[in-house]
C-alpha cells in the first residue's frame, strides 16, 4: 500500500504493507534508524514520534493509519541544522548515556516544549513517564530538560 | 489457529460510519473475521506476543471516523464516542468539570504514548478486568450504544459483560457512543489506582467511586472496581449498603463485609488475592470516609 | 585551556546519540543480510532424541543449523561445560537453552520457521531451586551440584563468637534481577575469505574473540570483533554475546551471507544471563557496647545451568560479606549450585549487592538487638586506614568512608529525622535508613596480573594522538574520560584525541569492560603509554624546537609511526593467596553512604523513595557529571532491586518475561538524587587517584530503602524485593 504523509516537515511517499508498524517502515523501508524497537509493546517508549505533533508508541501504529498525517522523528528534530537547546543540554549535561532511550525521550520532550515552554519538574517526570532510561535514574534528563529552557538550577 | 503476518491482513480505512457497519454486517453473515482498529494499544501487543489471529480478518481502520470520537453534552447526558482517547478525556472542559472521574482515571492509564492513542471502547471491548475505562465507566454507570447496520441498541454496561471477557456485543456490532447520566452538582467523583508503579501500570486493584450527599444521605452511588473478579466489579453489595444512608453510619467492618462478598480476587503474576482483598477493602472504606 | 581532567566535558559521543545518527546493530543493513533466529528449549531438563524440520512446512531459501554444524562445541569460559548449540542424544540444561538456528531473508518466516523444528525431548527430572539444589536428591553438576566453593578465615573464624557477649543470626534473601539494558543483544556476523567478522552489542570483544577461537579453531589473526554502539550492557553484555556471536557465525558460515540476530525483548529476558539469586545466613558476635568481634557468614548463590562467571560472582560476593566493618574474627563459606534454569552472570556489583544487602541488614538487627541507632553502630565499626578487612588486607590508603558518612547524614539530616522517629500524616508514614558500603576496584586478586591489560597510544599528525583499546563505551562514558586522561598526560586539548572503535584486529587486549576497572586500571595505562609519547616528543621538542605538533610531524617523519604500548604491571607490595583467599583482595575499595527517605500507604503498603542522599568516595572525579550519572544510574537500578524488580519463575519457567510485567522504575518512580562527590585519592588511579564507580552504587540503596521502611512501619524485611505484598504479610505476621 502508498501511503502519502508529512516526515518531518516533508511530503513522503513510502510502500509498504497497512499493517506494518510505522516503527518497521521508518526503519526498514525508510533507513530511519534513530527511532529504536526496545519491546515491541508499547512498554519502554524507544519507538516514540510524533504523530500530528502527539507522542505515540510507533510500535503500535499501522503504517495505513498514516496517509496524509504528519509524522516527527529524531531525526526531525534538529534536522541538518544545529542541535536544539534541548539536545546540547542532553550532550552536556548526562541527559543521555548509552543513548538508547535517548530518540523517544527527545520527541516526548519536544511536544512538551511545544505545549509549555517552562515546565515544571513534575510536567517533564510526566512527559517522559512512557520513555525507560536504565542508565541515568532521570535525574540528569530533567535538570538537562529544565537547563534547556533556561529554568535550571545552578550546580 | 494461526498467526498470519501482519503484511497478508487486508486492510481498509473508511471515514464513515455506515460504511464500518456495512462492513460488520456483511462479514459477520459470511462468518469472516473483522478486527476494529483504532488506537492499536492492546492489539499490536497481542501481535507481538504471537496470539493466534482467527481466520483471515479484515482489519477496519477507524481512526478517521470523525463521528466515533466527539464528546458532547446533551443537557444531564455526557455522550462519548467510542474512539475518545484517554488524552481526549484528560483535555475536555465538559469532562473536567461533569465527570472528572474519568480525566482522573486516564491520566493513571500508561503514559502520554498511550493515553494518546488508547481508546474506551478498545478498553471496552478487550473484556480484561483490569481495563481501569471501564472500572471508571461503572461507576458513573454508562450505558453503551452498540450500533450495527440494522440500527443501534442500548445496552447498560453493567448488562454488557457476560463473563470473562466475554460481552453481548454481536460480531456484526461495534461500540459507537458511551453514554452517562451524569450526577448532579456537587458529587463527589473519586478515582484510585494500586498499581506496580508510578506508570505503565496495570491496576492490582483500582477504584472508582462517585457519590451524591443530598441533606447528608447518599442521595446516588457508583462503585466500579478493577481486577478483583472476572469482569468489572460494580460492588452491589456495597451499593446496597451504602445507599440512603448517611456517610457515617457506615462502618468500616460492615463495608469490609460488603466488599469481600462482591468481589473474588485470584493470585497472578501481579499480585495476590490476599493483597488485593486487603487493598480493596481499604479503598471502599476510604472512599466513604472522604465522603462525611 | 582548562585542564581536561576535572571538568565534565561534553560527551564526545553525545552529538551523534541526540540525533539519532548513531549506528546500533539493528541499524545496520548489509546488502544480502539474513536474519537469524533461535529454536530454543521448552522444557528445564531432558534429553533430545531427535530435531526434525516439519516437512510441511515451505523450507526453501532458509538456512537451519544444528550441533552437527558446530566444529568445536563448547563456548569458552571458566569451564567448558556449556554448549553452544545441544547435540541430539545431549542434555537439555534448561528451558530457552538454545537448541538449533534459522536463517533466512524475510524476520516473519524465519519466526514461522523456528515454531516448525519439532524437537523430541524426553523430560527429566529437573532441580529449580537452591534448597532442592543442596537436598542433591536429583543431581545434574559433579557429584552434588556444587558449581564452586570458597572459604574464608580470619583470625579464630567462627570460635571467636563463643567469646562474644551478644550473638545475632539472621538469613537474607535476594531474587533473581534482570539487567534491563534498553538495546536487546543483537551481533551482526559474516564472513570474509575465512575470516570471522563480527559487529555486536558487547561488553567484551575479547571474550567473544576467545570463543570464536575456540568454536572454529581460528587463530585470532583470522578474527576481528567489533563493537557497535551499545545501548546499555550492565553486566549483561559480558559473557553472554560470546554465546549469539557463535551462533551468528555459524549461521553465516553455512548460507553464506551476513546474518544478523537481534533479540526480542521477551526472547531475551528468557535466554540470557541474570543476578544470582543468594541466600545469605549472618551470626556476629559483638561487645554490649557495639563493638564488632567476629563473623560467621554462609552464602549460597543459584548459578543456574551452566558455570559461565559464577566462580567469579561468588568470589567477589564472598570478599564483601562482612561489610564495610572491622572484624576481628571471620568465617566466610559459600558455595553456588547448580540448577536447571538458565545460567545466571554478570550484572553490576556482581555477587557484592547480594551480600552487602545481608550484612547490612544484619547490622540493623543487631542495632534493634542492642538497642542502639542503626548509624552509631555503624560509625563505631567502620574501617579505616591501618585496619584489615576480613583477607587480612591492610587498608594503606583511599579510605573515603568516614568522610562519606559525615556528609550524606549531613546533607539528608538523617539523624535529627531518625531520632524524631516515623512521620505520620494522615494515611501516609515516612521515613529514614542508612547504608554504608564498599566495593573493590578491578579484577580481584591476581585476576589483574594474569590478565596483563594491553593498552596503545599512536601519535598523529598535526599533534593528536589517538587511544588504541577494548574498553567499550557503554554509556558509561568511556569514550569521554579515556580522552581527557590522555589529553591532560600529553597537554592536548581533549578534542586532540582520538579513542580507536574497540576491533580485535586493531586494538590491544586492556581486559574486560566489567569489574568497575576502565577507568581505574584501562585509564591509568592509558595515562601511562601517553605520557610515553608526550616524552618523545619533548625530547624531539628540546632537540629541535617547534610546537608539540610540529615536533611530532617530524618524529612521525623520520620514523614512520609513533606507538607506545602500556601493559598492567601491579603496584608494589600487593600480595595475594588464591590458595587460601586471603591477602589484598583489590588494588583499592570505593567508599559510599547512603541515605533513603521512603513513605509508606499504610493502607496498600505502597512504598515511595521520597528522596535519595548518596556521598561517594571516587578517588578523583575525573568527569565530575559522569561520575554522578554512575551514581544516579545504578543506585535507580538498585532501588528497582529494591522495590519491584524480580524474575518469577515456576517449574524453570519465568512467569514475567516482558516489560509489561518486569518491573523497572519510571520518571514518576525515581526519587530525586543528592549526589556528593567525596575525593580520596588513590595512590596509583589516574587523573590524580580515580577509583572505580561503575558497580558501587548497584550495592547500597535497597538496604537503606529496608531501613528506612522500618523506621516508619518497624516492618522488618530479611529479603527482596519489598513488594506492598510482601510487606502487608509482615503486617499481618506481626499482628499478635
Amino acid at each position: 500500500m502508498r501511503v502519502d504523509f508529512i516526515l518531518n516537515g516533508a511530503p513522503c511517499s513510502a510502500d509498504a504493507p497497512p499493517l506494518a508498524r510505522l516503527l518497521d517502515v521508518l526503519r526498514e523501508t525508510l533507513r530511519l534508524t534513530g527511532t529504536k524497537e526496545g519491546c515491541g509493546e508499547g512498554e519502554c517508549g524507544s519507538c516514540t514520534v510524533l504523530l500530528d505533533g502527539t507522542p505515540v508508541n510507533s510500535c503500535l501504529v499501522a503504517f495505513g493509519q498514516c496517509e496524509g498525517r504528519s509524522v516527527t522523528t529524531v531525526e526531525g528534530l534538529s534536522g541538518s541544522g544545529p542541535l536544539t537547546p534541548t539536545q546540547r543540554s542532553f550532550v552536556e549535561e548526562g541527559g543521555t548515556q548509552c543513548g538508547f532511550c535517548t530518540p523517544g525521550v527527545l520527541v516526548s520532550l519536544e511536544a512538551l516544549r511545544t505545549r509549555d515552554a517552562h515546565p515544571s519538574e513534575g510536567a517533564i517526570r510526566e512527559a517522559v513517564a512512557g520513555n525507560i532510561c536504565r542508565c541515568t535514574g532521570y535525574a540528569r534528563i530533567v535538570a538537562a530538560a529544565r537547563n534547556a529552557a533556561g529554568d535550571g538550577e545552578p550546580e | 489457529m494461526t498467526s498470519p503476518p501482519l503484511a497478508a491482513l487486508p486492510f481498509v480505512s473508511p471515514s464513515g460510519l455506515p460504511e464500518v457497519l456495512g462492513l460488520l454486517a456483511d462479514r459477520s453473515a459470511r462468518g469472516d473475521e473483522t478486527v476494529l482498529l483504532a488506537g492499536g494499544t492492546d492489539w499490536y501487543v497481542d501481535r507481538q506476543a504471537r496470539l493466534p489471529l482467527p481466520g483471515l480478518p479484515l482489519v477496519v481502520d477507524l481512526t478517521r471516523v470523525t463521528a466515533l470520537r466527539a464528546i458532547d453534552l446533551h443537557g444531564e447526558r455526557l455522550v462519548l464516542g467510542g474512539a475518545t482517547t484517554y488524552e481526549d478525556l484528560r483535555r475536555s472542559p465538559v469532562v473536567s468539570s461533569r465527570a472528572p472521574l474519568l480525566a482522573r482515571m486516564a491520566a493513571t492509564v500508561g503514559a502520554a504514548q498511550i493515553q494518546a492513542r488508547g481508546t474506551l471502547a478498545g478498553n471496552l471491548a478487550s473484556g480484561s478486568p483490569a481495563a481501569d475505562g471501564v472500572a471508571a465507566l461503572a461507576a458513573l454507570d454508562a450505558d453503551l450504544v452498540l450500533a450495527s447496520r440494522e440500527g443501534e441498541r442500548r445496552v447498560r454496561l453493567a448488562d454488557f459483560y457476560t463473563g470473562y471477557r466475554r460481552s453481548v456485543r454481536r460480531p456484526d456490532e461495534l461500540i459507537a457512543r458511551i453514554e452517562v447520566a451524569l450526577p448532579g452538582l456537587p458529587s463527589r467523583q473519586a478515582w484510585r489506582k494500586v498499581g506496580a508503579r508510578g506508570a505503565q501500570a496495570i491496576s492490582k486493584v483500582a477504584l472508582a467511586g462517585m457519590a451524591v450527599v443530598e441533606e447528608g444521605r447518599i442521595a446516588r452511588i457508583g462503585l466500579g472496581m478493577a481486577s478483583v473478579a472476572p469482569t468489572t466489579s460494580f460492588l452491589p453489595s456495597v451499593r446496597a449498603l451504602a445507599l440512603g444512608r448517611s456517610p457515617g453510619e457506615l462502618s468500616g467492618s460492615t463495608l469490609d463485609e460488603a466488599t469481600g462478598r462482591d468481589i473474588s480476587p485470584i493470585d497472578d503474576v501481579r499480585s495476590t488475592a490476599a493483597y488485593r482483598l486487603h487493598v480493596a477493602r481499604a479503598l471502599v472504606r476510604n472512599f466513604f470516609a472522604s465522603l462525611g | 585551556m582548562s585542564a581536561p581532567v576535572g571538568r565534565s566535558v561534553p560527551r564526545v559521543d553525545g552529538p551523534a546519540k541526540v540525533t539519532g545518527k548513531a549506528l546500533y546493530v539493528d541499524d545496520l543493513h548489509p546488502p544480502g543480510v539474513l536474519y537469524g533466529a533461535t529454536v530454543r528449549s521448552t522444557l528445564p531438563r531432558g534429553r533430545l532424541r531427535s530435531l526434525q524440520p516439519d516437512p510441511a512446512f515451505d523450507w526453501t531459501g532458509l538456512t537451519v543449523v544444528t550441533a552437527g554444524d558446530v566444529p568445536r562445541n563448547v563456548v569458552a569460559l571458566i569451564e567448558d561445560d556449556q554448549p553452544i548449540l545441544v547435540p541430539v542424544g545431549g542434555e537439555i540444561r534448561h528451558r530457552a537453552e538454545a537448541l538449533a538456528l534459522v536463517a533466512g531473508e524475510d524476520r516473519e518466516r524465519v519466526a514461522r520457521a523456528v515454531r516448525h523444528l519439532i524437537a523430541e525431548v524426553e523430560p527429566l527430572p529437573a532441580v529449580l531451586s537452591i534448597a532442592e539444589s543442596m537436598a542433591a536428591r536429583v543431581v545434574i553438576h559433579r557429584d552434588d551440584n556444587v558449581q564452586k566453593r570458597y572459604r574464608v578465615v580470619k583470625g579464630d573464624g567462627a570460635e571467636g563468637l563463643s567469646r562474644c557477649e551478644v550473638v545475632v543470626t539472621g538469613t537474607y534473601r535476594t531474587p533473581l534481577q534482570e539487567q534491563l539494558y534498553l538495546e536487546p543483544q543483537g551481533v551482526l556476523a559474516w564472513w570474509e575469505a575465512g575470516k570471522a567478522r563480527l559487529t555486536g552489542s558487547l561488553q567484551c570483544p575479547y571474550y567473544v574473540a576467545k570463543g570464536i577461537e575456540r568454536a572454529f579453531d581460528l587463530p585470532g589473526a583470522e578474527i576481528d570483533v567489533v563493537q557497535a554502539v551499545t545501548g546499555g550492557g550492565f553486566g549483561g553484555k559480558e559473557e553472554y554475546p560470546t554465546l549469539l556471536a557463535l551462533h551468528a557465525l555459524l549461521l553465516a558460515r553455512k548460507s553464506g551471507r551476513p546474518v544478523k540476530m537481534v533479540y526480542g525483548r521477551q526472547e531475551d529476558i528468557e535466554a540470557t544471563t541474570k543476578r544470582h539469586p543468594a541466600e545469605v545466613e549472618i551470626t556476629t558476635g559483638c561487645d554490649r557496647d557495639g563493638t564488632f568481634r567476629a563473623a560467621s557468614i554462609r552464602i549460597v548463590m543459584d548459578g543456574g545451568a551452566y558455570v559461565t562467571l559464577t566462580p567469579v560472582v561468588l568470589s567477589r560476593g564472598t570478599l564483601h560479606a562482612s561489610g564495610a566493618y572491622r572484624w576481628e574474627d571471620v568465617s566466610i563459606e559459600s558455595c553456588a549450585v547448580a540448577t536447571n534454569t538458565p545460567p545466571n552472570g554478570a550484572f553490576r556489583g556482581f555477587g557484592a549487592p547480594q551480600t552487602i544487602w545481608a550484612m547490612e541488614r544484619h547490622v540493623d538487627r543487631i542495632a534493634r538487638t542492642l538497642g542502639v541507632d542503626p548509624l552509631e553502630l555503624r560509625e563505631k565499626n567502620l574501617l579505616r586506614a591501618g585496619d584489615t578487612t576480613a583477607t587480612d588486607q591492610r587498608l594503606s590508603g583511599s579510605v573515603g568512608v568516614a568522610e562519606c558518612v559525615a556528609r550524606a547524614t549531613e546533607a539528608s539530616g538523617y539523624r535529627e529525622r531518625r531520632a524524631r522517629g516515623p512521620a505520620r500524616e494522615g494515611r501516609k508514614v515516612r521515613g529514614i535508613g542508612v547504608s554504608v558500603f564498599f566495593h573493590g576496584s578491578g579484577f580481584t586478586g591476581s585476576g589483574e596480573q594474569k590478565l596483563k591489560g594491553t593498552v596503545a597510544v599512536d601519535l598523529l599528525p598535526g599533534g593528536r594522538a589517538r587511544v588504541r583499546s577494548a574498553a567499550t563505551e557503554i554509556g558509561q562514558g568511556t569514550e569521554t574520560v579515556f580522552r581527557q586522561i590522555a589529553a591532560a598526560s600529553l597537554g592536548l586539548p581533549v578534542d586532540g584525541i582520538d579513542v580507536s572503535v574497540p576491533s580485535t584486529a586493531n586494538v590491544p587486549d586492556s581486559g574486560p569492560t566489567v569489574a568497575s576497572r576502565t577507568v581505574m586500571i584501562v585509564g591509568s595505562l592509558v595515562e601511562k603509554a601517553a605520557r610515553e609519547i608526550r616524552d618523545r616528543v619533548d625530547g624531539e621538542r628540546s632537540a629541535g624546537g617547534g610546537s608539540f605538533a610540529e615536533a611530532g610531524d617530524r618524529l612521525l617523519a623520520r620514523e614512520g609511526a609513533v606507538s607506545t604500548v602500556a601493559t598492567y604491571a601491579p603496584p608494589p607490595g600487593v600480595r595475594w593467596d588464591d590458595a587460601t583467599y586471603s591477602g589484598d583482595a583489590y588494588p583499592v575499595f570505593g567508599w559510599a553512604c547512603d541515605v533513603a527517605e521512603v513513605e509508606v500507604d499504610l493502607d496498600t503498603f505502597e512504598t515511595r523513595v521520597v528522596e535519595f542522599w548518596s556521598a561517594v568516595d571516587v578517588g578523583r572525579a575525573i568527569h565530575p557529571g559522569m561520575c554522578r550519572g554512575q551514581i544516579e544510574g545504578g543506585t535507580l537500578q538498585a532501588i528497582g532491586w529494591a522495590m519491584s524488580e524480580e524474575v518469577v519463575t515456576s517449574g524453570g519457567q519465568i512467569l514475567n518475561p516482558r516489560m509489561t510485567n518486569y518491573i523497572v522504575p519510571t520518571s514518576l518512580d525515581a526519587p530525586p538524587f543528592t549526589t556528593i562527590l567525596v575525593e580520596h585519592p588513590y595512590a596509583h588511579g589516574p587523573g590524580g587517584g580515580a577509583k572505580g564507580l561503575g558497580e558501587l552504587p548497584m550495592d547500597g540503596a535497597a538496604p537503606a530503602i529496608a531501613s528506612a521502611v522500618e523506621h516508619a512501619t518497624g516492618l522488618v524485611a530479611d529479603a527482596l524485593p519489598l513488594l506492598p505484598e510482601r510487606l502487608f504479610e509482615l503486617a499481618q505476621g506481626a499482628r499478635p
